[in-house]
């Protein structure tokens, strides 16, 4: 996985980045107070990947190149001031009408310039930090996140609430989360928990490693991955997982029917045939908001412990099923693996089959 | 001792007469052109020839660059097809043939290109065995005991264990022949094989080809330049120039001091030697 | 004098088996579950004489279904490409080329991908689904092979600079169209795209992929054996060889699709394992000749060997974790290469 770096001080982009700070804070305070003549304040802050970062006060315009915090948004009520966000951001569904500025991986710096943002919010698992040093020489603020655990999701998003200027509009989302969990950890928190395999990927093998927020949001569903890396993504061996025999296959998938087809070829590969998981059809499928690091993990949690753990729930057989028809995922046309190839979706606008959304993370 | 062979030769021509008295080689009518785009006019022309050489003869083609010699020598060993007219090898057509029949038959002597990767005197020899029998193989003894004649037969027999890249220029051309050799053909063909040879190394080669015309029967054809070393060895001349034959005969006939000089160029002398064989001396200018 | 004789060619093949044999144990050695080679000689034995279905030592399973697969996969990869590699060598008269020169395995690789897009539209029962990935990927290859073929041609027949001009011109396009793919792609999960770029054995597949794989290596090494001398001659020069008795045409087209066939094959299942084809050709040339009736054999059986050891050190360097197996060859096999070409050079 790569990492963001810290900034490294070069002379000329520092002497640009200087002249450009002062042409640009200028016009940009203007944009922004065009109703009354404050004078810019900056806060100054250290994002989770250890960055200093200005930040103009009040944040009128946000951009968001991550979708995982453009549902954060959301979830604190600032849809309003979301100027722009990727291609790849489509929950909620308002989210696909804002401005589009490209994908998480290669956004376009120019559009981004064009909505003159206050600040821009990545992450620093679907951004890569080539991008964060351009909005920097550009002057543009930009904040990243890095949460491992699902804790460190929640205190993201207080953090985020802080600093976009709505500390109270944070608590009751977190809490709403911190309160479903506990209630999750108190009916599962007696039973064993499953061992599972969380597939990211067939063909090589690869799954994830202890120290990401699926992994903590897998030990939050009652689960431990039979994975023991330090690699975010690690791709195992068969025949450890054969070793090892998982009591679950876990698969996180956007379109529906995948990961049941998905099983069903790899129950016709000698290698995987072996494995009791595959054999007995003991699998559970989540939504790929599990891959996001947003409020909407939790469900993806409670779904997963929902069908790791039906005994736990066989009070409330109703509820369980609500569940996992709420989280159900829209259609999308692509093929299994969630993130390898998300082509942007207007060039591939012919495959669509219904007005789906392109999932990312 | 003649090495066994497969060919259609009636072996009736005596020891005593060097040259047989059937045509092994007929040249009919031949022409060629070539040209770099199909659309293009043809940016070489080889006009109508023939001619006819038997066994054991040796014919020169002769002429100054760009006559069309080589063009006739690819067209009589089967690489070119010609435009019109057709060259028989004791009565097949030779470019009807395969590959491997014509290799049979019909041996070349031409510079060698750069050999990509390092093969002893012995293998390079050896693979003039390749068109007789099947093509995935291994050397018969047979062909090991040919193989080896040949070098002797070129007087390079030292030679065998080394590698092609170590020996000199003269001596090359002396394995290229062996493999020549080893091919048992009836056809021996030579392009310009005096280029890179000393006078010694010259004389050498030519005396090798007269023994073993008259030893094997072959028919030589040798495609030069030098007036001399042709009216030394050849039975037979064709003088080429500028892709027309002028003329077909022995030496005595074509070595007129008019022809010659028409043909290249420059101010010649011709004398006549008592065996029949022309002397040519280039008068410098004065 | 000493001319090859199949005596020779037997033994030095022979040799080779030996080696390959006690890789194949030494390699069945490792891995997460430990074997005891004497119950799995035992077991296999009893299999073989038809006493019983399967092996039926504790790990049984993981060997039969995942371990011994691989090695096989293996075996016929690095065959594969080791005899694709002299072919080409021989084929474009070049010492530098390998089977992907010319473009095979970026096909190869832009077949797979669209095969990954198109899977969801198309209602494939599953056996015909994870067959899916490789067929898509031989298409693409035989798609590219066509493709050079007809870049590559002049008069009629196949010309050496043509082709590799052809080939590289392809390989250059085709790889630029699959960054083009990959630079859309999240940076989290490029790790899947490395199955391409450096070749990994860890994919399981049925046995009628194994069967194809065998079927298609046997098929070609055999069109392309019978004409090992036509090659030797080849080698020696263009014009000469037609002098010779050679059928250059035939030849050409014979072992250019034959080759890339195998390439094709190689990749569709492995992704592009790098190096072995570049690299056995030359250490059996050192080792055993430049005659193609010893070099082909040789190589299919050095490049077996090669691969199977390069695979057995990426399943265990950072067990339980793997690597991918074109990793290792290219840590091992650019150095070896440098030191080879240095002593060419010398």
């Amino acid at each position: 996985m790569k990492t963001l770096r810290p900034l490294r001080p070069r002379p000329a982009a520092c002497a640009a980045l200087a002249v450009f700070s002062c042409a640009a804070a200028p016009s940009r305070a203007q944009s922004a107070n065009h109703s009354s003549p404050e004078p810019p304040a900056f806060r100054e802050v250290v994002d989770e990947t250890g960055r200093t970062v200005r930040i103009p006060q009040p944040v009128r315009r946000i951009v968001s190149i991550a979708p995982s915090l453009t549902e954060t948004i959301y979830a604190l009520g600032l849809q309003d001031r979301l100027v722009g966000d990727t291609d790849y951001c489509d929950y909620p569904p308002d989210a696909k009408n804002k401005t589009k500025v490209g994908g998480g991986v290669n956004p376009s710096l120019e559009v981004i310039a064009s909505l003159h943002p206050d600040l821009v919010l990545a992450t620093k698992s679907f951004n890569r930090p080539e991008t964060t040093h351009a909005l920097d020489e550009l002057g543009i603020a930009s904040y990243a996140t890095d949460p491992h655990t699902v804790a460190d999701i929640m205190s993201s998003l207080r953090e985020l609430a802080e600093i976009l200027g709505v500390p109270d509009a944070g608590a009751p989302v977190v809490e709403e989360m911190q309160r479903r969990l506990t209630d999750l950890q108190q009916r599962i928190g007696s039973w064993p928990p499953k061992r599972v395999l969380f597939v990211v990927w067939t063909q090589p093998l690869i799954s994830t490693g202890q120290h990401t927020f699926l992994a903590d949001a897998i030990r939050r569903a009652g689960a431990v991955s039979i994975v023991d890396s330090s690699q975010d993504w690690p791709q195992v061996n068969l025949e450890e997982i054969a070793k090892l025999q998982p009591d679950f296959l876990v698969f996180a998938e956007s379109h529906s029917g995948e990961a049941s087809r998905e099983v069903e070829k790899l129950a016709t590969l000698p290698g995987w045939k072996i494995l009791h998981a595959i054999r007995d059809r003991r699998y559970a499928v989540i939504s790929d908001a599990v891959n996001r690091p947003a409020p909407r993990i939790v469900s993806a949690i409670e779904d997963l412990a929902h069908q790791l753990h039906p005994e736990a729930f066989e009070q409330k057989p109703g509820d369980a099923k609500e569940k996992t028809d709420k989280e159900k995922p829209c259609a999308r046309p692509y093929a299994f693996f969630p993130s390898f190839l998300n082509l942007p979706p207007p060039s591939l606008e012919h495959v669509r089959s219904t007005g789906g959304c392109a999932c990312g993370r | 001792m003649s090495p066994s062979r497969s060919s259609t030769v009636p072996r009736t021509a005596p020891e005593s007469t060097r040259l047989g008295t059937e045509i092994r080689l007929a040249v009919e009518q031949v022409s060629y052109a070539y040209s770099a785009n199909p659309s293009q006019a043809p940016l070489f022309t080889l006009e109508t020839t023939s001619f006819q050489a038997r066994p054991g003869e040796i014919v020169a083609i002769l002429g100054p660059n760009a006559s069309g010699k080589s063009t006739l020598l690819q067209l009589i060993a089967g690489v070119l097809n010609p435009l019109s007219g057709r060259i028989l090898l004791n009565g097949f057509v030779i470019h009807s043939l395969t590959p491997r029949t014509r290799a049979q038959r019909i041996a070349m002597v031409q510079q060698e290109s750069r050999l990509l990767f390092p093969a002893r005197v012995w293998e390079f020899v050896l693979q003039g065995r390749h068109a007789h029998g099947r093509s995935l193989r291994f050397e018969s003894s047979n062909d090991v005991q040919i193989a080896q004649d040949a070098l002797m037969q070129v007087g390079a027999a030292h030679l065998s264990d080394r590698l092609m890249d170590q020996i000199s220029g003269g001596e090359k051309q002396r394995v290229i022949l062996a493999r020549a050799i080893a091919q048992q053909p009836l056809l021996l063909l030579l392009d310009e094989p005096t280029l890179h040879l000393d006078i010694a190394a010259q004389v050498g080669l030519l005396d090798a080809l007269r023994r073993l015309a008259a030893r094997y029967r072959y028919t030589v054809i040798v495609v030069t330049h030098e007036l001399n070393l042709a009216a030394e060895y050849a039975d037979q001349i064709l003088l080429m120039q500028s892709g027309r034959c002028l003329r077909v005969g022995p030496p005595a006939a074509i070595y007129q001091r008019e022809l010659l000089e028409q043909v290249f160029q420059v101010p010649l002398k011709v004398e006549m030697r008592g065996h029949g064989r022309p002397r040519v001396t280039i008068l410098a200018d004065s | 004098m000493r001319p090859l004789t199949f005596r020779k060619l037997f033994f030095q093949c022979l040799l080779l088996l030996v080696i390959l044999f006690f890789v194949v144990v030494v390699a069945l050695k490792f891995g997460a579950v430990p074997v005891s080679l004497y119950a799995l000689g035992r077991d296999l034995l009893r299999v073989l004489l038809g006493q019983s279905s399967q092996i039926s030592s504790d790990y049984g399973l993981i060997i039969q279904n995942i371990r011994l697969p691989r090695i096989l996969l293996g075996i016929l990869v690095g065959a594969s490409l080791s005899v694709a590699g002299t072919s080409f060598q021989a084929l474009l008269r070049n010492p530098l080329a390998d089977p992907y020169v010319l473009g095979v395995s970026s096909g190869a690789a832009l077949g797979a991908i669209f095969g990954l897009i198109a899977e969801p539209h198309l209602a494939l029962p599953p056996d015909l689904g994870a067959l899916l990935t490789p067929v898509c990927a031989f298409l693409g290859a035989a798609a590219t092979v066509a493709a050079v073929y007809f870049l590559g041609r002049r008069q009629g027949q196949i010309e050496s600079n043509a082709l590799l001009l052809g080939g590289v011109i392809t390989a250059s396009f085709l790889s630029a169209v699959i960054v083009f793919l990959m630079s859309t792609v999240n940076t989290s999960n490029t790790r899947g795209m490395v199955f391409w770029l450096m070749g990994d054995l860890s994919t399981s597949f049925q046995r009628s992929v194994f069967l194809f794989l065998a079927a298609g290596f046997f098929v070609a090494m055999g069109v392309i054996y019978a004409t090992a001398n036509d090659l030797n001659i080849l080698l020696t020069g263009e014009k000469e060889a037609l002098h010779l008795g050679v059928d250059i045409r035939r030849v050409r087209f014979v072992v250019y699709v034959a080759a890339s066939l195998l390439t094709g094959l190689a990749v569709s299942v492995s992704g592009a394992v790098g190096y072995v084809g570049l690299i056995v050709p030359h250490v059996m040339r050192l080792l055993f000749g430049s005659d193609h009736r010893t070099l082909l054999p040789t190589s299919a059986l050095g490049g077996a060997i090669a691969v199977v050891i390069a695979d057995t050190l990426a399943r265990i360097v950072v067990a339980p974790n793997e690597l991918p197996v074109g990793a290792v060859t290219a840590v091992v096999g650019a150095p070896l290469f440098i030191y080879l070409l240095r002593r060419r050079l010398a």
